[in-house]
């Protein structure tokens, strides 16, 4: 039984938009600082502390989550996607570009996991209507713009 | 943010699970982690150890017995549930499921960690009771059965001890069932729930959010006013908070029960 | 570098329908977004510095407490602990941040950590830096504090009382402020009115639009030169630095703010000095770069409130066909623990003293009270939301009280659009707007017409149906002499803010603002205004992200708030512009041997009139001055690097009668909302809304209908569960966003938007600050209930925020609600 002996921290390998890091965490420290403050990927934000905000949405193994509600640790061997991932180089990608025509950032602070939420919805369904889009991202709270226009640009994006 | 120490473990099997939980005062089952975390970030929790059950593959699945049963593992997500042609059998877990918090806490929370936490908010517990489900619970000494009107024993608290773990939730063939809630907002913090089961020889009706553990009430008939006369025999004595006084509670769980018996009479039928 | 400063001395009336071609009006692509849709937004968490150290705050458990004693000691043994700061090495170290008021609220002090005592729980009493963010919090813990708690002060309604516990005994008093407002002839109203209708208090609830980027700052410390540099986001750097500067005993040259992105501001990022100082002090003392993050409970509890108020003993004065002839009210502001920003919120109100209406009456005492709750700042709305708010009751409760039509009433009163611009009885000039027009758009919007068929249809469904409206004015462009009013011994008057625009060497135009922008597009707005100018492309124009005290393109009173942007900033960048287009002129001219009237810009070039071939391109301009200037002429007095001061037109408010034009501009909005009532629960559902806009003349209306929608959204909030209630103790009870209810996607109405522009005849650019006029949804969604609710013993509607259990009161006791209202007839 010596392999479940509990660790104060370990070794994690985690592969973030395609590239893969390896470091040592301590088991008490969240995903979203993980990607913050030790692989330095700050485009997912913390808005929160109690899993609320969805600021810190990240796919992981192409699944959408908060990242202030898993341990790095548990990230051991995980595929992680943010929002640094989106763009084809310096090419915004669809959705991206729908949320600049559409003016569906303001402070651009809840984008980034707005725009995660936003694209795990798409794949999941590529043409969704608009009470889809609603509950896709009730988990991201935005004090800007009042959703109208993040869902517009959703749905362009999917129509 | 910025947890307390903590050490943490990562079994592949139950027995493991149940060694490490049990070889450790202050262990913790770590299933979804979409509340655990969240009470570690207040510090109001500090659990010496975080037992990861990620790699428990025995509590995954979603399966559909030939008796009618369905037996979700504690590990299964709410996303799971909804998805899961299986569960469809009583079609009001999906949909409870569904009315959680957001997609991203239903791709992670578990419905064994929804009634472990036994937050009095949450939706599940009164429903599994409504539903006359049965909890199994391992542990180093062997498995063992638990009705869901025993399992939850108190605020936070259930029957599932120290050094043990709840593996699998049972729950008996039916359709007849219902549910409502009054939210704060859509699908935000419960204020009052209500769970309906009319598939037994009473009806079953379970108020949460009005105690420190779902409160199973059994009218004598399943019109409104039998319901509400039910739920006001029940004496409740909810708490008062920020959200709704005792009275309001008292008056919304009379008309949940009422609303939740109702939809169960409409699915019935 | 060329400084002009010009302001003309008198509002200057630009002529209407002038034409209005050019980049200016058009939707163009914001420059802030691509790097923010990347995640290559900069926010002050995402900078780090070699060796840094993480700063966090021991909090007060308690609301009121004396401070026996603090022991650092445990944290400092704790392996990776850097150092510490308590508030006696505080109480050495620095002065007490200054007082805007009068006695008493100028004896209490202010410090960068509790000093001796505590005031509101979590109010921060120590600091402890070390190596991570965990490792800090878990030193903060080891900290020991003993406190000898004391009875807390939580109701307003109390501060005054003879069992009150005073919060700060050097004042003596719970008292900040306190002055009446007596314009007009109130007892002559009175005695004219048919009707005197008599309300015995409303409440206005605290809240805050909680931006979802929290406070904080990375502060380094330069021992050489004896300067701070503070990465953060504070929106409001002119008036921390008069803040700080003092009590830390040096020359505001030492402090050094920088902003890039900030994560949503609305006035909660203005007071975040007493933090900015102890992590200034730290980053001293340890020599060491701090970085503090403020996480969202701390924000909550500790940080900043939109200011709560009560209003007591109001009368209205109406004549008999619905005619409002005044009105009188006690107003009781509850500030928190400690003024900071106030007293200014007790005259900001007076900015819309009539609302929207014609009455000329009106008396307002007002008290501003500390108690054991965050201390406030200003919230977007500030002030004038809850005075709105009163006006707006004001209007429904008495027509529901005398059966008048809530609209007509509006209609009958409103000032008209041919008065404009209209003196309020106050003496602000209300400068243009179409308030009657506005309404029956945004009724039109929510098809009014058909409003009781709905009503018909809802009741059939078993729901209470109701309609409300919210009639409210955005001010913008503060005249800081009113703050004079409060103090006159205040050295604050007029308002400022700066620009410089260059043309760098190889042609690039570059623009550096004074404000600090949080969201609101000011690099995008910019451009447009410089394109059009410069005849080139917005795209051609490289306007600097965020703010830097370095750059020296601040003013006074530079910032971001109080709607003000499109009149100051822009005002401030087309004075810029405008400067360097002369410039630009002056130097084609001497290149092309022409007068620098015969040269035109257009197509990124300067060129002749008469001769477009004869063209420099920018690139040339810029190259020849920078750096090809041999042979130019010695007397061509240009740098191609314009720095302006705007300064808009105000006078000092005669402080006797507390008179005088107090903001230059004022935008309108007016909702409409129609809400559908659960009476077996009092949950509420808004069906149907309309936001109905007036803002003058609209630079990038995109960007105006996106505030429209934030600050609706922040208004339905706050009206329908966003609150910060405290218990008995003095502990905030919902003190995260679990708790705080704030509208997500599914909890938003269908919106539906539509605007005039009546353009400011005070402005450049005919256009009005905006962004704040979202108040008008609170009042909207409260009419619209006690609409609804007045089928079930015609309850009022007491408070702005309404969850629904609020409304569940109205429905169960509608008789205790009415029990403070009167109607007197003669």
């Amino acid at each position: 039984m010596a392999a479940t002996a509990p660790v104060g921290g370990k070794t994690v390998t985690v592969r973030v938009n395609g590239t893969t890091y390896e470091r040592e965490v301590e088991a008490r420290r969240l995903l979203i600082h993980f990607l913050r403050d030790d692989l330095d990927l700050t485009g997912s934000h913390v808005g929160c502390d109690t899993g609320n905000c969805g600021a810190c949405s990240v796919l992981y193994d192409g699944t959408l989550v908060k990242s202030c509600m898993l341990l790095a640790v548990q990230a051991d061997g995980a595929s992680i996607e943010t929002v640094e991932g989106l763009a084809e180089g310096d090419e915004l990608n669809d959705l991206q570009q729908a949320f600049g025509a559409h003016h569906a950032l303001q402070c651009g602070y809840c984008t980034p996991g707005m725009l995660m939420s936003a694209t795990a919805l798409l794949r999941e369904k590529p043409h969704p209507t608009e009470d889809e889009i609603r509950k896709g991202i009730q988990g991201n709270i935005c004090r800007c713009t009042g959703y109208v226009n993040i869902v517009e640009a959703i749905k362009s994006v999917g129509a | 943010m910025l947890l307390p120490e903590v050490g943490y473990a990562r079994p592949s099997t139950v027995d493991e699970a149940v060694h490490v939980l049990a070889s450790h005062d202050g262990a913790r089952p770590l299933a979804g982690g979409q509340t655990i975390l969240n009470v570690m970030k207040s510090r109001a929790a500090a659990p010496d150890v975080l037992v990861d059950l990620q790699d428990l593959d025995e509590l995954r699945g979603i399966e559909l017995a030939a008796d009618g049963t369905l037996v979700l593992g504690a590990m299964a997500t709410y996303s799971e549930v909804i998805a899961s042609a299986e569960a469809r059998a009583r079609p009001i877990l999906g949909e409870v499921c569904a009315q959680i918090a957001d997609v991203q806490v239903r791709n992670r929370g578990t419905v064994g960690g929804n009634i472990c936490s036994n937050d009095p908010t949450n939706h599940l517990p009164p429903l599994l009771v409504a539903l006359g489900t049965t909890m199994t619970i391992a542990s180093s000494a062997g498995e063992r059965t638990v009705p869901a009107e025993e399992f939850f024993v108190g605020v936070y608290a259930t029957a599932a001890g120290p050094g043990e773990l709840l593996t699998k939730i049972s729950i008996p063939a039916g359709k007849g069932d219902g549910f409502a809630a009054v939210t704060i907002g859509k699908d935000g913090t419960c204020i009052v729930s209500a769970a309906a089961s009319l598939d037994g020889d009473a009806p079953r009706v379970v108020v949460g959010c009005v105690h420190g553990v779902p409160v199973l009430v059994r009218p004598d008939g399943a019109d409104e006013e039998a319901v509400r006369r039910a739920v006001r025999g029940a004496n409740l004595e909810p708490p008062s908070d920020v959200h709704a006084s005792a009275d309001y509670r008292r008056h919304l769980a009379e008309v949940v029960a009422a609303r939740a018996v109702q939809r169960a009479r409409t699915r019935r039928s | 570098m060329t400084e002009t400063t010009v302001a003309p001395p008198k509002p200057v009336v630009v002529e209407e329908g002038k034409p209005q071609k050019g980049w200016a009006g058009q939707n163009v692509p914001r420059k802030e977004d691509k790097r923010l849709l990347q995640g290559e937004g900069v926010f002050f968490d995402d900078i780090k510095r070699h060796e840094m150290g993480y700063v966090h705050f021991v909090r007060s458990p308690y609301a009121h407490a004396r401070i026996k004693s603090v022991d650092v000691s445990k944290a400092l043994e704790l392996d990776g602990v850097y150092g510490t700061l308590t508030g006696d090495e505080v109480a050495i170290l620095t002065d007490p941040f200054f007082e805007l008021s009068v006695k008493p609220g100028a004896d209490m002090k202010d410090y960068a950590l509790a000093v001796g005592k505590v005031r509101f729980v979590g109010e921060p009493v120590a600091a402890v830096v070390a190596a991570t963010r965990d490792l800090a919090r878990d030193a903060a813990q080891l900290v020991e504090v003993d406190y000898e708690p004391l009875q807390p002060l939580v109701d307003a309604r109390v501060a005054q009382s003879g069992g009150a516990p005073v919060l700060h005994e050097e004042a003596g008093s719970n008292v900040v402020w306190d002055g009446t407002f007596d314009w007009g002839d109130w007892e002559a109203a009175a005695a004219e009115a048919d009707h005197v209708v008599k309300i015995k208090e409303l409440h206005f609830d605290r809240f805050s639009s909680t931006p979802l980027e929290c406070s904080g700052c990375l502060v380094e410390y330069n021992r050489g030169t004896g300067q701070w540099t503070m990465y953060c986001n504070h929106q409001m750097p002119g008036v921390g630095a008069i803040w700080m500067a003092p009590a830390m005993r040096v020359g505001i040259d030492k402090l050094r703010f920088v902003t890039q992105d900030i994560g949503g501001g609305f006035g909660n990022k203005i007071c975040l000095h007493p933090y900015f100082v102890a992590c200034c002090l730290l980053a001293r003392k340890l020599n060491r770069a701090v970085q503090w993050t403020e996480w969202r409970t701390d924000q909550h509890t500790a940080n900043a409130h939109g200011n709560e108020r009560w209003f007591q003993d109001i009368e209205v004065a109406v004549k008999a066909d619905g005619t409002l002839l005044g009105f009188k009210v006690k107003a009781l502001d509850d500030c928190g623990a400690f003024p900071r920003y106030e007293p200014l919120g007790c005259i900001i109100w007076a900015q819309v003293t009539p609302g929207c209406y014609r009455w000329r009456h009106i008396r307002v005492g007002f008290t501003q009270v500390v108690t054991n709750k965050s201390p406030v700042s200003p919230n977007r709305g500030y002030s004038r939301m809850q005075h709105l708010w009163l006006t707006e009751r004001i209007i429904d409760v008495v027509a529901h009280e005398l059966g008048l039509d809530p609209v007509q009433v509006r209609k009958k009163n409103y000032v008209k659009h041919e008065e404009f611009p209209y003196e309020t009885p106050n003496g602000c000039v209300y400068d243009s707007g179409d308030y009657a027009r506005c309404l029956d758009i945004a009724l039109d919007l929510v098809d009014y017409k058909k409003i009781e068929e709905k009503r018909v249809d809802a009741e059939a469904r078993g729901k209470l149906f109701g309609i409300g409206i919210g009639s409210t004015l955005d001010s913008g462009t503060n005249n800081f002499g009113q703050s004079m009013i409060l103090n006159p011994e205040l050295q604050f008057s007029g308002n400022n803010e700066v620009a410089t625009v260059k043309l760098d060497i190889f042609g690039e135009i570059v623009v550096t603002l004074g404000t600090v922008p949080q969201g609101q597009s000011h690099e995008t707005t910019s451009a447009q205004v410089v394109s059009d100018i410069l005849g080139c492309s917005p795209a051609d124009v490289t306007v600097r992200a965020g703010h830097d005290t370095y750059w020296n393109s601040h003013a006074g009173f530079s910032g971001t708030y109080a709607s003000q942007f499109a009149v100051t900033g822009l005002g401030a960048v087309k004075g810029a512009t405008d400067m360097l287009a002369g410039e630009m002129k002056q130097l084609a001219a001497v290149v092309l041997g022409c007068a620098p009237d015969d040269i035109e810009l257009a197509d990124g070039t300067a060129r002749m009139k008469a001769n477009p071939e004869a063209a420099l391109p920018f690139m040339a301009l810029g190259a020849i001055l920078n750096a090809n200037n041999a042979g130019l002429p010695e007397d061509l007095n240009i740098t191609l690097n314009c720095r302006y001061v705007y300064r808009p037109p105000f006078e000092k408010p005669d402080l006797e009668r507390k008179y005088g034009n107090l903001t230059l501009t004022y935008a309108t909005q007016i909702h409409a909302c129609v809400v559908e009532v659960d009476p077996d629960t009092g949950v509420y559902e808004i069906v149907d809304y309309a936001a109905v806009d007036d803002c003058g003349k609209r630079i990038h209306p995109q960007i105006v209908e996106g505030q429209v929608h934030g600050a609706t959204a922040q208004a339905i909030g706050a009206a329908t569960h966003e609150t910060f209630p405290y218990d008995e103790d003095g502990n905030l009870l919902t003190p995260n966003f679990y708790d705080y209810h704030v509208p997500h996607a599914l909890d938003m109405p269908p919106m539906k938007t539509g605007y005039i522009e009546s353009e400011s005849p005070f402005t450049s650019l005919g256009a009005k600050g905006m962004g704040e006029g979202g108040g008008a949804g609170i009042h909207a969604v409260c009419a619209a209930l006690q609409d609804a609710l007045s089928s079930r013993g015609r309850p009022i509607v007491t408070d702005s925020c309404n969850p629904y259990h609020r409304v569940w009161s109205l429905l169960q006791d509608p008789a205790a609600s009415r029990a403070g209202v009167e109607v007197v007839s003669r």
